[in-house]
């Protein structure tokens, strides 16, 4: 296809991905502007100059997390959240809990990273929602089913987006409605993409922003259920470690009460595992048969499934957050605290950051590093800081297995998070594969992998179906294999296709053809956006890419 | 109660539904000791009424009239109404076919009244009537009740009731009953014109009755023949999950599933399927499911209403014999 | 030539679906244009790319549906009228066609589209009883759609592969088949614009009709297979033997 005539568009603040952290960039960005013009600040500026991006069908479709927030951050954005936040219970109860298979102990003492006093269990979904309407109120533009596909990049750093082209059939060609991807130009982009940002990933690699360590991460995998009355308090927090993940991974459970007797579990188990054929998605499945969380779930509903990696690499992997024309924020940003879980108020907080530092911009004029950098000195300056700096040896300390771990951890505790080594390097997890000593057994047919029981345990199929994932089907593929050679012959091999063991929403399989021979079959439609495949892949050769608007995840409630 | 059924031709040539209608009044008739009549609309009807005449009914009421020779909303809605007002029947019943759905709600609320449309079968509670008909594209049936006095409307999906179960006359013939029709030209706002036929370009699976649907057992498009064959013997249409139309072995109109169509149809054959729920919920609503697959585990059998665990491949050859032989016989 | 196009908010297409007497839970539930509505709504704006005039999106519902008007607006209708009504679900056929109707008769239009019918209720009747209320002539299940002078050429489906061409006069009101076109994406601008257009908010109360109920749901429910299954047993011959007597005798359909 010849390159197609762009519309083009000019915003003087363009931020990708309307999360907490993009929301909350928006939201600080329009109320400082508000109060700039109102005080007959000049240059006047205005806040319908701030485009948000979000690639969901609306604002909140593809926001997962358990979750548990600590609202600091929420309150100095919107003072009076308590009366307007869905913020479902406040924790009542935090357990830390340690399985085995057959039994369970709770710890007499929480350790602290466990400790949610406090906080509140909510539904990120129903938070980003009630955000998104406070930025629609304050006159920024908001898209939803528009993804960033391109940057365009200009100077040392980037000038705008191009978002993704519409309208085009599965084998490339354009459709009757093909409407193709705007060029948007911005003074400021800002990256609030999520978790393994498509664009933060070709930023980082244009312009070298890595840090020390790459960024490294964890597959979390969530079920939300209806349980019968009395199974669980609402407010009530467990965590748990061991059974089923083995001592030399790194993962554990959660259990989190919400209100009207609904409870959200998961497992997150680091995506630096050595087993190429280990299953994320049967170990959770697996993980709710221990005696402890079956006595909650029996006779209940499942609500709603997802899935979502997360970036734990934490401070050591943040990569260089600002270039000119640009910011990276959120998760993005690796703005997350991998040894309490929680990214939910660091992702508002450096929000609030990046929009005082674009304002900063806006106000001079300036949309260079010069101007830029003090984001980076903002957040140095702020308890992000305090708070990912303590825990910046954390999740790299598992990279050897649980024992070591919790040595290290120990440490790094009493130690204000130096531990033994500072900085602990860390490979990407990917790296961290052995290659089988014998051949894998040949792949079941999908049909014959894990079938749950239909009630408390589910195969991969009827989970995605509760994900309420959908994607137009007449589109090109939005998963690029970059060399398909590898899948059927060195991957085989070597690892056994983990693809088809690591995704959580049955996108990868490899089917024998009808001549005999392997091929890998992708069904992308299933794919719930959690970017496992791009982290995961032994070869690094699965490049996510944004799928047409609209398509994906619908979390509602999650 | 009278009960009144509307039945519909087209250049003299039946649509087969009237008689599953009439077969649907005549049982509730039974049920509820009522009396039963048919219309029919058009133009040079006498062996159409003659048809009708030869069934149980009490009377066939024959309207025919120049500007009824061709259907249009208005002229069909004008005699109806004369009709109902002049004959006072107090239910009125229709197949729920593209005609019908185009004035049937009309004529009923130029009367005052509501129509129950498209119900899949009724029920008596204590004599009074109570309407199936199927919402949110078949995941959940209602029970639906008419809220005025007579005259109730209501009409039935096709193959909701069975045309070869009508009664015939057992003493002779009914009455065939001219029913004079005022109509003018001027209150006819719509001008039918040519009818035609065109080389099919999009298949509508959700009108299909009987369809034929395949899954990845079929293993290769190389044997995709062997399906359509029995399709074929069985008059219906073939369609599949997913997986084959993501290969490309049948166009994406033929997926069946959550992110295809969702049908109803009489009958759904599913050939190596296994009854993922992204399938299930598009044809779970169909009257009668019959699956073949090889494992006794697959999760299609849950709904079957016939199952037979075998090779695809080895019954499929079978099946095409064994429909073949019953259309010959 | 200015239409009025009907579109209807319905619970998001695999949303799992929680029964609440008559109705459903709307908690947790997404929700989303009606998918033939949209066929309609595009047939509307390729007619007034085509000839010019406007398209006014009407809908009845809660507040939420303010997000579908908004959607149609985005896409290129150039303004949107909401009747407010948190109880439109429990409208019958003739009732929400009552109000419909009443919103349009205050307009001047040429033509009013909606689409088939429903993915909740399914009903499929609200085109056919606008033109009854309105006292206009009337045409559904159209593929095409060709206007000059004051009428229109029309191209209707019919059952088994037959089509026929219809003449009607305007002002009429037409339902539009569902995938007659490739549904436009609203644009960037576009969706910018639709906060600058006009949504009218009025309640059913001003519209000074009422709406005498002529059907009611009752109870919905998810239907429960009354038999088990039976497995037909043998050689796959004589199974398949034993099936074709079963669908001839006993299901009876063949």
């Amino acid at each position: 296809m010849t390159p197609p005539q762009r519309e083009q568009l000019e915003a003087d603040v363009l931020i990708v991905g309307a999360g907490p952290a993009g929301l909350s960039c928006a939201l600080h960005l329009a109320n400082l502007i508000k109060k700039h013009n109102d005080s007959g600040g000049k240059p006047e500026l205005s806040t319908e100059n701030i485009y948000v991006l979000e690639k969901g069908r609306e604002v909140g479709a593809h926001q997962l997390s358990g979750a548990i927030m600590n609202p600091k951050a929420l309150a100095e954005l919107v003072p009076d959240y308590e009366k307007s936040a869905p913020l479902d219970t406040p924790v009542t109860d935090d357990a830390a809990l340690f399985f085995t298979e057959h039994g369970s102990f709770r710890f007499p003492i929480t350790p602290p990273p466990f400790k949610n006093k406090g906080n509140y269990v909510v539904s990120l979904n129903k938070i980003a929602k009630w955000l998104g309407g406070l930025v629609e109120g304050s006159g920024v533009n908001l898209f939803t089913q528009f993804g960033g596909a391109q940057l365009i990049y200009e100077n040392n750093g980037i000038a705008g987006v191009i978002t993704e082209d519409k309208g085009i059939d599965k084998t490339g060609k354009p459709k009757d409605n093909y409407t193709p991807g705007y060029e948007l130009r911005a003074k400021v982009t800002v990256l609030a993409e999520g978790t393994r940002g498509s664009l933060t990933k070709q930023l980082v690699e244009k312009y070298k922003l890595d840090n020390i360590n790459p960024q490294i991460y964890s597959l979390g995998i969530k079920e939300l259920w209806d349980v019968q009355p009395g199974r669980i308090a609402p407010g009530y927090v467990a965590h748990t470690l061991g059974w089923p993940v083995a001592t030399d991974m790194y993962g554990g459970g959660w259990i989190y009460g919400l209100s009207n007797n609904r409870v959200s579990i998961g497992l997150v188990i680091g995506l630096e595992y050595a087993d190429s054929q280990f299953d994320p998605h049967e170990a959770f499945q697996k993980w709710k048969t221990h005696t402890h969380i079956k006595k909650i779930l029996d006779g209940g509903k499942l609500v709603r499934y997802g899935a979502k990696s997360l970036p734990a690499g934490g401070w050591y992997s943040m990569p260089r957050n600002y270039v000119d024309g640009g910011l990276i924020i959120g998760d993005s940003g690796s703005f997350l605290d991998s040894q309490r879980l929680k990214g939910i108020h660091l992702a508002i907080k450096s929000g609030m950051l990046a929009a005082e530092t674009i304002f900063e911009s806006l106000k001079v004029g300036d949309n260079t590093t010069k101007t830029l950098s003090g984001f980076q000195q903002r957040v140095e300056q702020s308890y992000i800081k305090d708070e990912l700096w303590k825990v910046r040896n954390f999740h790299q300390s598992f990279q050897h297995g649980t024992f070591r771990g919790f040595v290290h951890t120990a440490f790094q505790q009493i130690t204000g998070g130096r531990g033994l080594i500072d900085p602990m390097r860390a490979e990407a997890g990917y790296k961290h594969y052995k290659k089988l000593a014998s051949p894998a057994a040949p792949p079941a047919h999908p049909e014959d992998r894990f079938k749950g029981d239909g009630q408390l345990t589910f195969d991969r199929l009827t989970d995605v179906y509760h994900s309420g994932t959908r994607h137009n089907d007449d589109q090109p593929c939005h998963l690029h294999i970059l060399d398909s050679n590898i899948c059927a012959t060195k991957c085989v091999e070597e690892y056994g296709n983990p693809c088809q063991y690591f995704c959580p929403a049955a996108v990868y399989e490899m089917a024998k053809e009808s001549i005999g021979a392997l091929k890998l079959k992708i069904n992308f439609p299933n794919c719930v956006h959690c970017k496992t495949c791009d982290i995961a892949d032994p070869y690094q050769i699965i490049d996510w890419v944004v799928p047409e608007g609209g398509g994906g995840p619908n979390y509602e409630g999650m | 109660m009278k009960i009144l059924v509307v039945t519909e031709q087209r250049q003299n040539k039946w649509n087969n539904t009237s008689f599953e209608t009439l077969a649907a009044a005549q049982q509730i008739a039974k049920d509820t000791s009522s009396t039963v009549s048919a219309a029919i609309l058009g133009k040079g009807l006498s062996s159409l009424a003659d048809d009708l005449a030869g069934k149980n009914v009490s009377e066939v009421l024959l309207l025919e009239h120049d500007l009824l020779e061709n259907y249009t909303p208005d002229g069909y809605c004008v005699a109806l109404k004369q009709l109902i007002e002049s004959t006072k029947p107090d239910l009125i019943l229709f197949p729920h076919s593209y005609q019908v759905r185009d004035f049937a709600p009309k004529l009923a609320a130029q009367l005052g009244k509501g129509m129950i449309g498209d119900c899949i079968g009724y029920k008596n509670e204590s004599g009074k009537l109570v309407f199936v008909r199927q919402m949110f594209q078949g995941k959940t049936n209602a029970d639906v009740t008419f809220q005025s006095a007579a005259p109730w409307f209501a009409s039935f999906q096709a193959g909701a009731f069975r045309a070869d179960l009508v009664e015939p006359n057992t003493s002779g013939k009914a009455s065939v009953n001219a029913v004079s029709v005022n109509l003018s030209a001027e209150q006819i706002r719509t001008k039918p014109q040519d009818l035609f036929k065109e080389a099919k370009s999009a298949v509508d699976l959700t009108q299909a009755p009987l369809i034929v649907a395949i899954g990845r057992g079929i293993k290769a498009p190389e044997n995709i023949p062997q399906a359509e064959a029995v399709a074929k013997a069985l008059g219906g249409e073939i369609a599949a999950s997913r997986p084959i139309c993501d290969e490309g072995w049948l166009p994406m109109e033929r997926q069946i599933g959550s992110s295809g169509q969702t049908v109803a149809p009489k009958l759904y054959l599913a050939l190596g399927i296994s009854g993922a729920i992204q399938h299930v919920v598009g044809m779970k609503g169909a009257r009668t499911i019959v699956a073949v697959n090889k494992d006794q585990n697959a999760p299609i059998f849950e709904i079957a209403d016939y199952g037979i665990v075998a090779d695809i491949f080895e019954v499929m050859p079978a099946l095409t014999e064994a429909l073949e032989k019953a259309k010959n016989s | 030539m200015n239409i009025i196009v009907c579109i209807k908010q319905v619970p998001a297409k695999d949303a799992p679906l929680s029964i609440n007497g008559n109705w459903i839970k709307e908690s947790d539930i997404a929700f989303e244009m009606n998918e033939p509505d949209s066929y309609a709504l595009e047939e509307a704006l390729r007619l007034k790319e085509k000839h010019g005039g406007e398209v006014i999106a009407l809908s009845m519902g809660p507040e939420r549906v303010k997000q579908t008007i908004k959607e149609a607006l985005a896409k290129g209708a150039d303004r949107g009228i909401h009747i407010a009504d948190d109880n439109f679900a429990q409208l019958d056929p003739l009732g929400a066609a009552t109000y419909l109707a009443a919103a349009i008769k205050k307009e001047k239009f040429d033509l009013v589209l909606t689409g088939l019918q429903s993915d909740d209720h399914g009903f499929g009747q609200t085109g056919v009883l606008l033109a009854g209320l309105l006292d206009l002539p009337h045409a559904t299940i159209i593929m095409a759609i060709e206007a000059q002078d004051g009428k229109m050429r029309l191209k209707r489906e019919l059952e088994a592969g037959w089509f026929q061409h219809i003449e009607c006069p305007l002002p009429a009101v037409l339902s539009i088949q569902s995938g007659i076109n490739k549904v436009r994406y609203a644009t960037l601008k576009g969706i910018m614009a639709a906060k600058k257009k006009e949504i009218a908010t009025i309640t059913p109360q001003s519209l000074g009709v009422t709406a005498q109920p002529t059907q009611k749901v009752e109870k919905i429910y998810v239907p429960t297979k009354t038999k088990k299954t039976e497995f037909l047993t043998g050689t796959p011959k004589e199974a398949a033997a034993k099936l074709v007597e079963k669908l001839k005798f006993e299901a009876r359909v063949i």
